[in-house]
């Protein structure tokens, strides 16, 4: 209930701030006229406003107090004084809302001002305030919108919001004092302000042009900030409400392209002729018009849905398009290019018949045959599977321990089939059919986790369903054992030098304790130090680590840092270490068992050592099954090559394959 | 006075009131951060004198020569987040009576940050 309201008064805070806007906007684009009709047009036009600013006004409170009873989780809240008054002074939403109240009043005092009016400067002075302040209450929108709380870049996404509300207050808000406007002169006693309203709706449209083009930029611009992806744009509320919005902005477009050839034929002899073309073209801008509170309603609608970024989107078709299957794949490379350039050459048919005025048609036709025809030999290819769960961010975040834990949960649930190593040598694998396959092999980096998952959930035939076995975490935790194996199998391309500015494959991240307390993660180093996570096993690495305390000085003036793993995960490590020579760099006593059950699947040798730089990836890795010492002048050689490296951007923070 | 140079008058105000406001927003949190920022500073370093604190860690390496014990410890409250580094044992038997991999209990004493070891006990084994 109390969300409906909330709604309701965001739609009609947002259509009457807009209509406002665009009604004084299209009063000063008019210009000043002593024309009957044309007075008693501005007459209208502007009472409307009035009342329209009293609405902005009464919706604004609605607006404040369904925000309150939500923030502060309960109903009763939107009628304390007190509580609005926390909202409105302690939030940055609040004092914007404030700031824009404010100037809501000022601007209906200048709407309430009725100066003599023959001078056309002051005429000007005063429409053009109204705008500029009806502007202002529209723009300040943004700072208490998704916008302003985007993390970094937020002046990013308020410019783009600003820009689009602007626009969109101009444009959408003067359609329906343009409609009045045509239908006023339209009719028999309007004839004296037949060549104003023509005047008016030709500017007009000139205008409208420049703005639908700034919306439709803007606006992508915001829907990259907030909806970033298609999984995005398709699969979550917010994405799907933005569908909706362009559906109804296509056909308001639409309109406005039918009535933009209906204004040349308004010119002519004023008073007679074009009548009815003025009254249908007054219809057809109420029509837009009504289009365009659809529209805002759907604004409405996603100002109160959390943006796509945030959500987790569940795919609603059964495939997806993606260019991973041709790295499966590469004999269809040459079918999806030949595609996609035949789809390219019917579509610059299809632009080219807009310019064209001969054999329009034809070409128009034939581009468009062209352009399928393209897009059916480029896509089959690209089709992939998918499942609601296709794209779902991992609730378990890649981690050793989970990893760990993932593994531990294949050997009870699923070795049988898949086998130990998950190389789909298990004991049953050979009574099913199709047999189970490697997944240690490359192709299960094309699937996304959430693919995985929805496979372990609902099975695969013959593989059961383990949604009713296994919680959500559980299945979570194959995943990215999965994910590891992937990885791991990937790895065997890295050596043990790095490839300079080529960071492509992300090291698990893991937790450790050393000692009692001192706890830290990977990601604790994320752009600060490269990583040196060494394996180590004694007695045969001991020269190594020493070898390491010694550098250790060097090692940390390149701000790389040791992190030392016993394989066997002994909880005294330090002490079995030794006194001399002193090691300082961390020796993990706790969190070493998943540390090295994730790392081993890398490299199984009894000393290995793994190179990861600031952004998380791992770019190196040196193995060693006898003596495992290397002149650490080699490793300090790497370090300074990795600091030298322009910094990549982190790898997101749900990786997926 | 012509209408037209009241509302340019008025927008000036209106810019100027704004920008203010805009300006004073930035101001106040700012000067919020600062204040927090010196209060924290002011509660590490309380009037400057002596100070005792209790943490527990691990040895990670004795240097008699230097008469350091170096020790990856826990959170110090109200000192230093968690990290290795050496600390001035107060006293010779100090250095004798802890071995690496010793998960310890200790406390330091002193005016911060001339801190010393005066008492260190192993905790479990």
């Amino acid at each position: 209930m109390g969300e409906v309201v909330g709604l309701l008064a965001r739609w009609v805070h947002l259509a009457s701030s807009i209509l406002v806007v665009g009604g004084a906007a299209l009063l000063l684009l008019a210009g000043p006229s002593d024309r009957p009709t044309a007075r008693r047009w501005e007459c209208w036009t502007l009472s409307t406003c009035r009342g329209l600013v009293l609405l902005a006004l009464i919706s604004a409170l609605v607006t404040i107090a369904a925000q309150t009873a939500v923030l502060e989780g309960r109903a009763g809240a939107a009628f304390e004084p007190a509580a609005l008054a926390r909202l409105l002074t302690q939030t940055q939403g609040g004092a914007v809302w404030l700031v824009r109240g404010g100037l809501l009043v000022l601007l209906a005092a200048f709407l309430v001002v009725r100066a003599e009016l023959r001078d056309r400067t002051d005429w000007r002075a005063l429409r053009g305030q109204v705008v500029l302040l009806g502007l202002l209450v529209l723009g300040l929108l943004a700072g208490a919108g998704h916008a302003a709380a985007v993390e970094p870049g937020a002046a990013a996404a308020l410019t783009a919001d600003v820009v689009h509300l602007a626009a969109g207050g101009l444009w959408v808000g003067g359609l329906p004092a343009l409609a009045l406007l045509l239908w006023l002169a339209a009719r028999r006693a309007g004839a004296d302000a037949r060549p104003y309203a023509v005047l008016a709706a030709r500017r007009f449209s000139r205008l409208a042009l420049a703005l639908v083009i700034v919306l439709a930029a803007s606006g992508l611009w915001s829907a990259w900030i907030q909806i970033a992806s298609v999984a995005g744009l398709l699969g979550t509320r917010h994405g799907q409400l933005l569908l909706v919005k362009l559906v109804a902005f296509a056909a308001m477009l639409a309109l406005a392209l039918l009535n933009r050839r209906v204004i040349p034929k308004l010119a002519g002899d004023a008073a007679t002729v074009g009548r009815p073309a003025m009254r249908r073209l007054s219809r057809f801008v109420a029509a837009e018009a009504a289009l365009a509170l659809v529209v805002l309603a759907v604004v409405a609608a996603m100002t109160v849905t959390p943006p796509a970024r945030h959500e987790q989107p569940t795919w609603p078709l059964s495939y997806r398009l993606t260019f991973d299957n041709l790295v499966a794949a590469p004999d269809f490379r040459a079918q999806v290019l030949v595609g996609s350039q035949v789809a390219v050459i019917g579509l610059v048919a299809l632009l080219a018949s807009l310019a064209l005025r001969r054999l329009r048609l034809p070409v128009l036709a034939g581009g468009a045959v062209v352009l399928v025809a393209g897009v059916a030999i480029a896509v089959p290819p690209l089709v992939s599977d998918a499942y609601p769960t296709t794209y779902r961010r991992p609730d378990v975040p890649y981690q050793a321990a989970s990893i760990g834990a993932g593994m531990a949960l294949f050997g009870e649930h699923c070795a049988v089939c898949h086998g130990p190593r998950a190389a789909g040598d298990g004991p049953a694998a050979a009574t099913l059919q199709p047999r189970p396959p490697d997944l240690r092999a490359h192709h299960v980096a094309l699937h996304t986790a959430g693919d995985i998952f929805w496979w372990i959930t609902h099975g695969r035939p013959p593989m059961p369903a383990f949604g009713d076995r296994l919680d959500p975490d559980a299945r979570w935790h194959l995943v990215n054992y999965l994910r590891a194996l992937g990885a791991a199998d990937a790895s065997r391309l890295l050596g043990p030098t790095i490839e300079p500015e080529q960071p492509w494959l992300v090291a698990p991240d893991f937790t450790f304790t050393v000692g009692p307390e001192y706890s830290r993660s990977l990601k604790d180093y994320r752009g600060r130090r490269i990583v040196l996570l060494v394996l180590y096993t004694l007695p045969a690495s001991r020269a190594r680590l020493v070898e390491l305390a010694e550098a250790y000085g060097s090692l940390a003036t390149l701000e790389v840092e040791v992190v030392a793993v016993p394989a066997d995960a002994a909880t005294d490590a330090i002490r079995r270490l030794g006194e001399r020579p002193p090691i300082l760099y961390p020796v993990v006593t706790d969190g070493a068992r998943d540390i090295v059950d994730t790392y081993r699947l890398f490299s199984p040798a009894p000393h290995a050592e793994f190179l990861i730089d600031r952004q998380g990836y791992l770019r190196a890795i040196v193995t060693a099954t006898g003596d495992p010492r290397r002149d650490p002048a080699l490793l300090l050689a790497e370090a300074e090559r990795l600091n030298d490296e322009k910094a990549a951007p982190p790898p997101p923070a749900e990786h997926v394959h | 006075m012509r209408l037209w140079r009241v509302i340019l008058l008025v927008d000036l105000a209106l810019a100027l009131g704004l920008g203010a406001g805009y300006l004073w927003w930035g101001q106040q949190a700012r000067r919020l951060a600062a204040e927090l920022e010196t209060a924290r500073a002011t509660a590490a370093v309380t009037a400057g004198g002596e100070r005792e604190f209790h943490a527990t860690g691990v040895v990670r390496a004795g240097l008699p020569d230097l008469g350091v014990v170096v020790i990856t410890h826990g959170e110090i409250p109200g000192y230093m987040p968690p990290m290795t580094m050496g600390f001035r044992a107060g006293a010779p038997n100090i250095l004798d009576s802890v071995k690496p991999g010793d998960a310890v209990r200790f406390t330091l004493r002193g005016t911060p940050p001339n801190l010393a070891i005066t008492a260190i006990d192993k905790t479990a084994p």
